[in-house]
Formats: structure tokens, sequence, C-alpha cells
């Protein structure tokens, strides 16, 4: 086996799409921390992200039967538990709720703070809108995560997500 | 996290692994339904043929669901299973032969027959993909069961032709394959 923890990822969710019920906690170890970390990043609340997290990881096992062995596995997995991501911040917007975290504050660091969160929140709304394989390609650029393409590929494939995202952002908020 | 219990998560991933395999499974065997249909509605026996696809369908879906290289058996051995049905179906329908006074049942000539072929094709495609005893196990449970739909026309000596004619097809296809490899 692979010493690259991406390409051992990758080759034990060929085998979890094939069956090999041995390689079920080796994946479910390798991406819960990457899962946690992309939630918290997106979510900014250790609670929600963890919801997120663990409804995330559920699916991307759920569905690594689907696995397509030519792409890489992370941004696969990451490009999910964004999209999870998203719709659990878009949860929260429609129950209103007021995570903890979020609690008013006074003093002009906590409203940096709250416009920092509704814009990467604004940001995540945007992201899940893109399709799967441009959310991959912008996931593993912000999050430094390996795909499946490299050099101009990569730079071509990322600016055409980026374009997209810039005309999705327009669309739902009208800003440029 | 230490809010997270883990070891409870990964059991509930691990449940909804295995449902999403099972359910994938079914689905992806459901076309092997429209065989038992065709069978049961051209077979003399409906109740046997359904029978025995109920059982050749549990066999695909479980074999599918279990996956590794005993799900790669599926096709070869649903698809080889057509061939001593759909003869053991002509059979069926044509009766019997007659050469002068002796008469006789066509099925089990045709089970048979379907048998022998089936088995070639198995052995051909097993030693070309150059499979283990899961494969071989899992195809001949497929096809043996596949055929049945269609053997069972004249009850068990039908389904008991087309075993033999199965067992000498592999054999056949086994020894050709050895000579043939054999310097």
């Amino acid at each position: 086996m692979s010493t690259d923890p991406k390409a051992q990822l990758d080759s034990l969710l060929v085998r979890l799409a094939e069956g090999d019920r041995a390689a079920f906690t080796v994946v479910f170890r390798l991406l819960w921390p990457p899962l946690l970390r992309l939630c918290r990043s997106m979510l900014k609340n250790d609670a929600d992200a963890a919801d997120a997290a663990q409804q995330a990881l559920e699916k991307v096992l759920t569905r690594s039967s689907d696995y397509d062995r030519r792409r890489p596995g992370m941004p696969w997995a990451l490009g999910i538990a964004a999209w999870e991501c998203r719709t659990f911040a878009r949860k929260r917007a429609r129950r209103r709720e007021l995570p903890e975290e979020r609690a008013p504050e006074t003093g002009t660091g906590s409203e940096d703070e709250l416009a920092q969160r509704e814009l990467m929140q604004a940001a995540v709304a945007a992201l899940g809108e893109l399709s799967p394989q441009d959310r991959e390609a912008l996931v593993a650029t912000f999050w430094e995560e390996a795909t499946d393409a490299t050099g101009a590929t990569l730079r071509k494939r990322r600016e055409r997500a980026l374009k997209r995202l810039r005309d999705t952002f327009k669309r739902l908020y009208g800003l440029g | 996290m230490d809010s997270v219990d883990l070891s409870q998560l990964e059991h509930r991933a691990r449940r909804k692994y295995e449902w999403a395999r099972a359910r994938r499974a079914l689905l992806g065997f459901a076309p092997s339904l429209g065989v038992v249909t065709i069978a049961a509605l051209a077979n003399k026996h409906p109740m046997s043929a359904v029978t025995f696809g109920a059982a050749m369908f549990v066999v695909g879906a479980g074999l599918l669901w279990y996956g590794r290289e005993i799900r790669r058996a599926v096709l070869p051995g649903l698809a080889m299973g057509i061939l001593p049905l759909a003869l053991a179906l002509c059979a069926n329908h044509m009766g019997h032969a007659c050469m002068g006074d002796h008469c006789m049942m066509l099925c089990v000539p045709a089970c048979s027959l379907g048998g022998l072929g089936a088995g070639v094709g198995i052995s051909i495609i097993g030693v070309r993909w150059k499979q283990s005893w899961p494969f071989w196990a899992g195809a001949t449970a497929l096809t043996l069961l596949t055929g049945a739909m269609g053997c069972s026309c004249v009850g068990y000596s039908g389904v008991a032709g087309l075993a033999v004619g199965y067992g000498v097809g592999l054999m056949w296809g086994f020894a050709q394959r050895r000579l043939s490899s054999s310097p």
C-alpha cells in the first residue's frame, strides 16, 4: 500500500466501493479530521460543524459505492462535506437560529466577525449552486487538497470554477 | 471533537453503507426480474419458474451486495443461464420429437445441451479473467438457478440434466484451456 495518505485514501475508497469492509474503519478515520476541519472553517461554530461533519461523513460512506476511481478521493469527500455545510447553513438561516457564538456582542471586533461570517455563509451558499466538479476544484484549491488535475489543466479548471462562482454570487446577491 | 461519539457515528455510518449497498444491489439486479417474468409466462409450470426466479434474484442481489470478486460472477452467471433457459422454453413449446415409433420429450436434452454451453462459457470467462473459487461458485449458482427456471418443465430431471450438462461443459472448458495453455 502507498505511503502517500491521499493515494492511500483513493485506493481505500476503491476497495470500499468494491465491497471490502476491511477498508471501512480506515476510511472513516482518515476522513473524519479533514471533514470536521472544513465544516469548522465554513460554519464557524463547533457544534454545528460537528453535526454537519457527521452528516457529511455518513453521506460520503453511504455514497462510497458510487466513488469514481479516476477522481481523487479527498476533494470528492470535501465536495460532499461543503454541500452538507451549505445545506446546514441554509437550514440554520431558515430557522433563524442564533448560535451561541453569534450572541450579540459589542465592539468593532464582533461586527467585523459577524460581517465575515455572513460573507462566508453567502460564499458557502454560492458554492452550493455550482456543479460538483467546480465545487471540488475550488475546495481543493482553497483547502489545499489534491485534485486529479495539475498544472495548466488545474489552473483553467479553477479559473472557470471561480468565474462561475462569481456569476452565481452576482445572481444571488446582486454584487460584483 | 470530544463531544462526538465516534464509535457510534461509525456504527451508524456502517449501517447506512450496508443499506446503500443493498439498495444498489436490488436496483442493479432488478432487470433480471424481466427474465423471470418471461420465463414464468412462457413456462407451463409458472410456479416453479417463479420459485427458481426468486432464488436467482436473491442470490444475484446478494452477490452484488457482498461485492468484491464474487460480484463479477453476476453478469456471466445470468447471461450464461439464459442459454439453457431459452433452449428449455423453446423445447417446452415444441413438446416432443418422434423418430419412427419412438417419441421423446425435448426438454431434458435441451437443458443438458444448454447446460453444456453455459458450462463452457463460464469456464472460458473464468479462466480468461483468472478468477478464484468465489467467482466459480457464484457463477455456477446463478447459471443453474437461471437455467432451472426453464428446465423445471419436466420436473427435477430437467434440472438434473442442466446440472450434468453444466458440469461436463465446465470440465471440458477447463481441459481445453489447459491443453491450449500447455507448451
